[in-house]
């Protein structure tokens, strides 16, 4: 090749147009999103985060959770992301306008986390309970910060959205949670639980031997009235929840396990990941906790722990605010508002059997003949 | 191949910079070097020109097939149309919610602003917040329930005997427009067995024009001293849920009360 | 004396390298010798530095509990260190230490400002360092490739500006009027860098991009940097070193330019593949998989001139570690294409995408395409550096089979194991936890993969090592792998 001049305007006009294309243009066609609003500019989604999440945010980017876990659902016709209970309709980027950053993932060496807030126990969406329990040994103690991101926020308006699900019961999350998470404790009612039970061992089938199967779990987390206000139709907070006494909800020397997916159930298995599943190839992040001993009465963050990871007698593990701020990022993570645009993915190839549509029949059903 | 330069001279003589720093003293790796590359012109083979077309041609086609029509909506590769209601209201989706009865769209108020507190069950959290659901708040005249929304309610306050006191209520005013606080306050007034009477936005903003100077957060000896009265304007007490077209109707000019 | 400072006349146009051309030669060799060598010690020392979090890496996969207690040892940590070791310590480094001689050489002319190179590679050092410390101190920016801190990210950017300034320097000097294709690959990646560089800082950090699209622009990044940095520095190295070796011209001018463009037309739209399925417009994703059929073009193109020019002389692989090596990356570039598109079509990628194919698809550019078209190179250019040759034909042989097979093993295991992974992944009455059991013998046998490369890398350390320390054996002939029979030797290495 002769002259300089050909040479140089080629390598710059193919990369200009690779950046033209790939970066420049959807910025242009799709950089600018809003958030998705009824007519009346209410049912805001998605709604700016504050405070703890970025912060949160700034924990789970430092300690590379994205290298095994996406932050994205598929949709229906391309993988069996919604059938596995991750969401229940393919993210779009109207999901991600108020992320930065944006942990879609490229590896599922775990779960999929775009919805991993939308699992948790309505008990743990709700600020209710947070509030109104004494600080002594409720479980939900530990995770106010968690539970309830929306002061960060300001307004009122700004409120979780797992908060704002709550009240809003539809069968396909509800549905859901004890295929995805293989505890009824995230069952709306127990006619749910129960009918879900056996379509939910498949998906416990990894706790260690000696873990009651889901269904009795339900008995022993009966007389908890965290567990029963959880239990109430629509996932509302019962009147009675306000009024629990102090004293570990769970029976510790049985299973020792907060409510799945709640934020006490993310600090033990941020803690200890192989606790609560034998089989998890999760690192420990003990980094993120504090062993201390106790000063006067057991901090009502300690962790419930039991078998080797608990601490010796007279000390208590705590997390740090690092831990905390990760935790309440993780419970903001809710895609299960819908979305127009998303809607329309859901039904589109014969394949699909539009679980985004109708989630109940397919929750209580599909798994139930397996195994 | 036999391209090697054979210099027995310099042969066996430079090999190392480190022991003669002469450069001219030409290392024998140089020496034995072949020249720099050059290249041939060998044209191309038809069968190559065979590898470009087919992937012209599946590349061209992948792309047509799975372009989503190219817009920004299209995420289902297959270019099923986009949705035809716009995901910021467009006027589709107007059309819809104009047909919404205030009920509807107060509930929808609500569930974005108020059942964070009050739940969707109106029951409220014992201790904290306050019902809704039969309280004599939401159920009884509409001027007092409107002092609460927009100006919001601060300090202890007894709501169906229960005393209550720790939650601040914020004021809505700036938030909420006439229109969805008048919704909201219908739908509350007339959910879970309440059935009072319906708002209309212009009582709300009658009574927001009153209210204007009230700087802050009403408290409970505030709202008592306030006559337990409807707003003027309104339908009927006990009234069902209006119908939309009554709900728009507009009502009397307000008449402030002293 | 001329402008090239050398004083001598234009070098003859016979065949042959005449006494002129080799004199030449010798001046602009001794010219490169510091910033060449400076570039490469740097790059070795970061290889094994890599190599070592890598087996770090390897083994906490299926050892989670593996000092996970340390902070700065948490897998989530070490796993972006080694990478971002890998591709800017070890293999940037490298290539720019290639590139810098390989430029020399084809401009004819002396280096220039080698305080330019001397400081680019002091601040890049700099950088890389700073931002592994980050990275390993919880400052990581989770953009995958992007890792590293502003502060890192900044350092970097200035020690690439000095030596990308040199690399325009040294173009104003150049003699003759042709420009080589290797050059064109050079000149390119020179170029492409900052851009892709800047871009990707700017509208991820100064002015980001809303949402999603920040994974769009990392990608992209990712894959343009994978394609038009390090592929194009590993392409041209390997147009110089194949003829070259073998003393031939290149098969084809025609096959060349078209190879060229196209390549930095078509991979520079890859990068969204990586999404498939993920919330972005369709047109996006598929733009990226169209490009990768259309990539392609440029693959069959530079394979077929690489082989035809290789055509008769591929006994000569027996003998010289330049054109074993070299051959081999070449190869794995077809292979890396390959995969890369067959992954990528959206019915293959409902199975592999967030599998670890999409790491084996990594090893296979950056390691079996990329790295071993470097290690060739340095076997080439180091002994022109020191003045001795390679001392143990044994050791680069060992490093040979070590790296091939390791990385040939990795690549297996990742793929076979990530598309079991995907399979069970898409059945969702398997529970979630028996995708990670399926892929965790995958994962122990790309470990045993590891180790062969960890000791492929502290081989050639060594040998590198003996020949800095002018260790290197004093000889006339090159360090062939294998004895040279006597009409064999043309195999001038």
């Amino acid at each position: 090749m002769k002259g300089l001049a050909p040479l140089f305007l080629g390598i710059f006009g193919t990369f200009a147009f690779s950046w033209v294309g790939l970066t420049v243009l959807p910025n242009w066609q799709m950089g600018h999103l809003n958030p998705q609003s009824d007519e009346e500019g209410t049912d805001i989604y998605p709604q700016p985060q504050s405070g703890m999440f970025e912060r949160g945010a700034r924990v789970y980017a430092a300690n590379g959770c994205i290298y095994c876990h996406s932050q994205q659902v598929r949709p229906a016709y391309a993988a069996a992301d919604i059938e596995r209970k991750w969401g229940d309709r393919r993210s779009a980027p109207r999901d991600y306008i108020f992320e930065r950053p944006v942990f879609l993932g490229k590896m599922r060496m775990g779960q999929d986390l775009a919805n991993i807030g939308a699992h948790a126990s309505a008990e743990q969406a709700s600020p209710a309970p947070t509030g109104a329990a004494p600080p002594g040994g409720s479980p939900s103690g530990g995770t106010s910060p968690a539970a309830s991101p929306a002061p960060q926020g300001g307004a009122p308006a700004a409120a979780s959205p797992a908060a704002k699900q709550s009240p809003n019961p539809s069968p396909a999350t509800q549905g859901a949670s004890p295929g995805l998470a293989g505890s009824p404790a995230t069952a709306s009612s127990p006619a749910t639980a129960a009918a879900a039970s056996p379509g939910a061992s498949p998906g416990s089938s990894s706790p260690p031997a000696g873990a009651p199967p889901p269904g009795p779990k339900t008995g022993l987390a009966s007389p908890s009235p965290a567990a029963a206000a959880n239990a109430t139709p629509g996932g509302v907070t019962a009147p009675s929840s306000g009024s629990q006494t102090a004293g570990p909800p769970w029976p510790i020397q049985t299973i020792g396990e907060p409510p799945m997916y709640s934020a006490a159930w993310h600090h033990v298995h941020l803690y200890s990941p192989r606790s609560i599943n034998f089989d998890s190839n999760m690192p420990a992040y003990r980094f993120l906790y504090k062993k201390r001993r106790i000063s006067d009465a057991r901090s009502a963050e300690a962790l419930q722990l039991t078998g080797s990871d608990a601490p010796p007698e007279g000390w208590e593990v705590v997390p740090t605010y690092d831990a905390k701020c990760l935790v309440a990022y993780m419970m903001a993570l809710n895609q299960s508002h819908p979305l127009s645009e998303a809607r329309s993915a859901g039904g589109a190839p014969p394949a699909a059997a539009s679980p985004a549509v109708s989630p109940g029949p397919s929750a209580a059903g599909s798994p139930a003949p397996a195994k | 191949m036999n391209e090697e330069p054979k210099e027995p001279a310099r042969v066996g003589q430079g090999m190392d910079y480190g022991e003669q720093a002469d450069v001219q003293q030409v290392h024998a790796a140089v020496q034995r070097e072949k020249r720099e590359p050059r290249v041939g012109a060998e044209p191309l083979s038809i069968w190559l020109i065979a590898i470009y077309g087919l992937a012209i041609f599946f590349g061209g086609a992948y792309l047509g097939r799975y372009s989503g029509n190219f817009s920004s909506g299209g995420l289902d590769p297959m270019g099923a149309p986009p949705p035809a209601k716009k995901a910021v209201a467009g006027p589709a989706g107007g059309e819809q919610a104009a047909e919404l009865s205030p009920h509807d769209r107060g509930k929808k108020v609500f569930s974005a602003n108020c059942q964070t507190c009050h739940q969707a069950n109106g029951q409220g959290v014992p201790g904290q917040y306050p019902p809704l659901a039969g309280s004599e708040f939401t159920t009884g005249g509409s001027r007092r329930m409107g002092m609460i929304v927009l100006k919001g309610l601060q300090g202890p306050v007894k709501v169906k005997g229960q005393q209550y006191g720790t939650a601040v209520m914020q004021p809505w005013d700036k938030t909420l427009t006439d229109k969805q606080i008048a919704d909201v306050m219908t739908y509350e007034r007339s959910e879970w067995g309440n059935s009072a009477s319906p708002l209309t936005p212009e009582q709300i903003a009658a009574l927001r024009k009153e209210l204007a100077n009230h700087p802050e957060s009403f408290t409970e000896h505030d709202i008592l001293a306030a006559p337990d009265e409807d707003l003027s304007g309104g339908a009927p007490a006990g009234g069902a849920p209006a119908k939309p077209g009554e709900a728009s109707k507009p009502g009397e000019p307000p008449k402030p009360h002293g | 004396m001329n402008a090239t400072g050398i004083p001598l006349k234009e070098p003859s146009v016979s065949a042959a390298a005449g006494a002129t051309e080799q004199l030449e030669r010798a001046y602009i060799d001794a010219s490169t010798r510091v910033p060449v060598l400076m570039f490469y010690t740097s790059a070795m020392a970061w290889l094994i530095l890599g190599t070592l979090l890598a087996g770090f890496v390897s083994f906490k996969l299926h050892e989670p509990d593996l000092l996970s207690n340390i902070s700065f040892l948490t897998w989530g940590r070490v796993r972006p260190a080694h990478m971002n070791v890998m591709v800017y310590g070890w293999a940037s480094m490298a290539g720019i230490g290639t590139a810098i001689w390989l430029m020399a050489r084809l401009c004819r002319t002396v280096l220039r400002y080698p305080l330019l190179l001397l400081a680019g590679a002091c601040f890049w050092n700099l950088g890389v360092l700073l931002g592994v410390c980050g990275i390993l101190l919880g400052d990581s920016t989770g953009y995958q490739w992007l890792e590293f801190p502003g502060y890192a990210a900044i350092i970097l950017f200035v020690a690439y500006t000095l030596v990308v300034s040199w690399a325009v320097l040294m173009f104003r000097y150049r003699r003759g009027e042709q420009i080589y294709i290797t050059q064109w690959y050079l000149l390119g990646a020179f170029l492409w860098f900052p851009w892709l560089y800047a871009a990707g800082q700017l509208m991820l950090f100064v002015v980001p991009v809303q949402g999603v699209l920040q994974s769009a622009v990392g990608w992209w990044y990712a894959n343009n940097l994978l394609f038009l940095w390090f592929g194009a520095i590993a392409l041209g190295t390997a147009y110089y070193m194949i003829p070259k070796v073998i003393g031939r011209p290149v098969y084809s001018y025609h096959l060349a330019t078209i190879g060229f463009w196209t390549y930095a037309l078509f991979s520079s739209w890859t990068g969204m593949q990586r999404l498939v399925d993920g919330p972005f417009p369709a047109w996006m994703i598929t733009a990226s998989i169209a490009a990768m059929i259309l990539a392609m073009i440029p693959v069959a193109t530079v394979g077929l001139n690489h082989h035809m020019t290789m055509q008769g002389y591929f006994p000569l692989m027996r003998y010289s570690p330049t054109l074993r090596f070299t051959v081999f990356g070449a190869m794995s570039y077809t292979v890396f294409s390959v995969v890369g598109l067959l992954i990528s079509l959206r019915s293959v990628a409902g199975y592999v995408n967030f599998t670890q194919t999409s790491i084996a698809y990594s090893h296979l550019g950056l390691y079996a395409f990329f790295t071993m078209v470097i290690f060739g190179a340095m076997y080439y250019i180091v002994p022109r550096l020191v003045g001795r040759e390679w001392r143990y034909a044994s050791l680069i042989k060992l490093h040979f089979w070590a790296s091939a097979y390791g990385i040939g093993l990795m690549t297996l295991m990742l793929l076979a194991g990530g598309f079991l992974q995907g399979a069970d992944m898409e059945n969702p009455t398997l529970p979630f936890s028996e995708t990670v059991e399926t892929v965790l013998p995958y994962l122990r046998g790309r470990s045993l993969a590891g180790i062969l490369l960890t000791a492929a890398h502290f081989i050639f350390a060594y040998h590198f090592g003996l020949m800095l320390l002018g260790l290197g054996r004093t000889s006339t002939v090159p360090t062939f792998l294998n004895p040279v029979e006597a009409e064999e030797t043309s195999g001038g290495h």
